[in-house]
């Protein structure tokens, strides 16, 4: 008679114990494919240098990242491309093309992925934030760079004063990432 | 009883002959010694060695190579839930439960720290909202209280940061919180949890609210939705401490509608559109009432009072005293409730609803019309009158009785 319930709660338990190797399993691969997401990007990912705009050094860093603000991040109007007029919150690609500068700037903002570009130009994705008359405000998800402890502080001072360079990795799906983040050589600053 | 209790009272009671020492000995067989847990030295021990290992891996962290960091996250997680499992076994459940949430909150630091380590902590809600399904996945398996609480918990994080921060809201993560753990408390009703869980659901309702820009009032149609779960839930304690938290709100939402209504700036940001806002109520109402039946108790139904949607009326005084007249109506109801069914914590709650009801009233009519000390005066003497009767009142039940509910 006291054999069956403990038999049955063996069996319970192995069914939990099933579920729950299933379940660690799971997480553990979830975390497995961000960072192979993240390196893969890195790996497969076109190399792209975008400028930083000055901004008021005091706001930059927020605890372990820096906030970044793109000379792409405010683009005129006349770049859309688009039939309709831009909406907020809509998923646009910006396509960029290289400078002699070493830095790259946007040519034509589009509402769908375009179909050809030239060879060196990149699309980027990114969102928009706002649209006014002449102008639209846009993210690419590349804003915090998440800094090493202590370099915020330097890496703030020097952003005050002049643009960094941003080397971002964007993959041919559509991601991307920033891979590291310089400041400015000399003959960058005098465009 | 403890073992304890009956090793000691035991050999008294054998020496007054009022057991035998072989009964003493088969009443100690029935209580047999706990097996101790763990030594407490070796327990504090490995406590000290685990955490110089964190912080010595959180000085270092950013030197380490990016595969030992992905390593030692995993596998911390991993060792976690394993160890959970193996107290588990071994029946130290509250151990077990402890471990496998610590594995939870390791994946959720795995996943921050995972992502910002390639820099991919953007504007994506993906990785949160995996936290909460392994939460809510794992309050099904442990099928734990502690587990449950934290999930909710993990919601309401998870929603936070994403309309706080990228400015989104995140449909899955409400639809988790609401389904899944909606589901299990249904299933397996409580009452903490089912206070917590409402509270949750009301903090994924005002977000939702703040996210679409409409009239703050809708946010009562969300939230009296979780009031008429509670109505059909079988389980009264558990289901009157889901619908606390909505009742709560809508008491505090009237109160202030008394207290600041008079400012006619205000109540225009009350107002949606009527036709809509009101049939929506109406038709979370008609389920309430529709549950209210099925269990049979449609007294309760005067709760609804506090939902009247007073602010139609133009701004003023007229509205303030609309709301301290529902206000009051539903005190009064609360108290003539507790007396019926004679419940003593159902009268002191509406005690204190009355007495809070009525401060708000004498300040909001007097404060302008009457001279300072004259105020503090007639508020004093009303007091004093109003515990004088209500202690009258309170002497009619005995204070024994346990509540019905």
């Amino acid at each position: 008679m006291k054999l069956v319930p403990t038999l049955f709660l063996s069996e319970a338990a192995d069914k939990r114990r099933r579920w729950v190797a299933l379940a660690v399993a799971a997480q553990v691969l979830f975390i497995l494919l961000v960072a192979g997401a993240g390196s893969a990007i890195s790996s497969y990912g076109r190399a792209v240098v975008l400028r930083t705009s000055p901004v008021d050094p005091r706001d930059l860093l927020y605890g372990d990242y820096v906030t970044l603000n793109y000379d792409i991040s405010q683009l005129p109007r006349p770049l859309w491309r688009g039939s309709e007029a831009p909406r907020r919150h809509r998923p646009v690609y910006v396509e960029l093309r290289p400078t002699p500068a070493g830095y790259y700037e946007a040519v034509a903002v589009y509402p769908a992925e375009p179909a050809s570009l030239p060879a060196d130009h990149v699309a980027l994705r990114g969102w928009i934030v706002n649209v006014w008359r002449q102008g639209l405000q846009l993210r690419y998800g590349l804003e915090r760079y998440y800094v090493p402890e202590g370099e915020g502080r330097k890496l703030e001072r020097r952003a005050g004063r002049q643009p960094l360079l941003v080397h971002v990795s964007v993959a041919p799906w559509d991601q991307s990432r920033i891979t590291r983040v310089e400041t400015t050589p000399k003959q960058a600053e005098r465009p | 009883m403890s073992r304890k209790f009956i090793e000691i009272e035991g050999q008294h009671w054998v020496e007054q002959g009022i057991i035998s020492p072989e009964q003493h000995q088969r009443l100690l067989a029935l209580y047999p010694e706990q097996q101790r847990a763990i030594g407490l030295l070796p327990l504090l021990g490995s406590l000290l060695v685990g955490l110089s290992a964190l912080s010595l891996v959180a000085a270092n962290w950013q030197e380490l190579p990016e595969l030992l960091r992905l390593g030692l996250l995993i596998g911390s997680m991993v060792a976690a839930y394993l160890g959970g499992e193996h107290f588990l076994q071994r029946g130290f459940r509250s151990m077990g439960i402890g471990l496998v949430a610590l594995g939870l909150i390791l994946f959720g630091a795995g996943i921050v720290l995972t992502s910002q380590m390639y820099q991919l902590v953007g504007y994506d809600v993906t990785g949160l909202l995996a936290w909460v399904v392994a939460a809510v996945v794992l309050t099904f398996i442990y099928q734990s209280h502690f587990l449950f609480i934290l999930a909710v918990a993990i919601g309401v994080l998870a929603q936070g940061y994403s309309v706080g921060s990228l400015s989104s809201y995140s449909y899955a993560s409400a639809g988790l919180m609401a389904g899944g753990l909606g589901y299990y408390w249904w299933r397996r009703p409580d009452a903490l949890c089912g206070a917590i869980l409402a509270t949750g659901l009301l903090w994924q309702s005002a977000l939702l609210i703040n996210h679409l820009h409409i009239k703050i009032t809708w946010f009562f149609v969300p939230a009296m939705l979780v009031y008429a779960a509670g109505d059909w839930q079988p389980n009264r304690p558990a289901a009157r401490a889901l619908q606390a938290p909505p009742l709560v709100a809508a008491f505090l939402f009237m109160l202030g509608l008394g207290m600041f209504g008079e400012a006619g700036s205000y109540t225009d940001q009350l107002r949606p559109h009527f036709v809509g806002f009101v049939g929506a109520l109406l038709l979370v109402f008609g389920l309430s009432v529709a549950g209210k039946r099925a269990r049979g108790h449609l007294s309760s139904a005067a709760d609804w009072l506090l939902l009247l949607p007073g602010y139609y009326f133009p701004g003023g005084l007229p509205l303030a005293v609309a709301a301290l007249v529902v206000l009051y109506a539903y005190t009064g109801s609360v108290l003539y409730r507790g007396y019926q069914e004679q419940a003593s914590d159902r009268v002191n709650l509406g005690t204190a609803l009355f007495i809070l009801t009525t401060m708000v009233a004498y300040f909001k009519l007097t404060w302008e019309f009457m001279d300072k000390s004259l105020f503090f005066l007639l508020g004093g003497l009303l007091l004093l009158g109003l515990s004088w009767y209500l202690r009258r009142r309170a002497r009619a039940i005995p204070p024994s009785n346990p509540p019905t509910h």
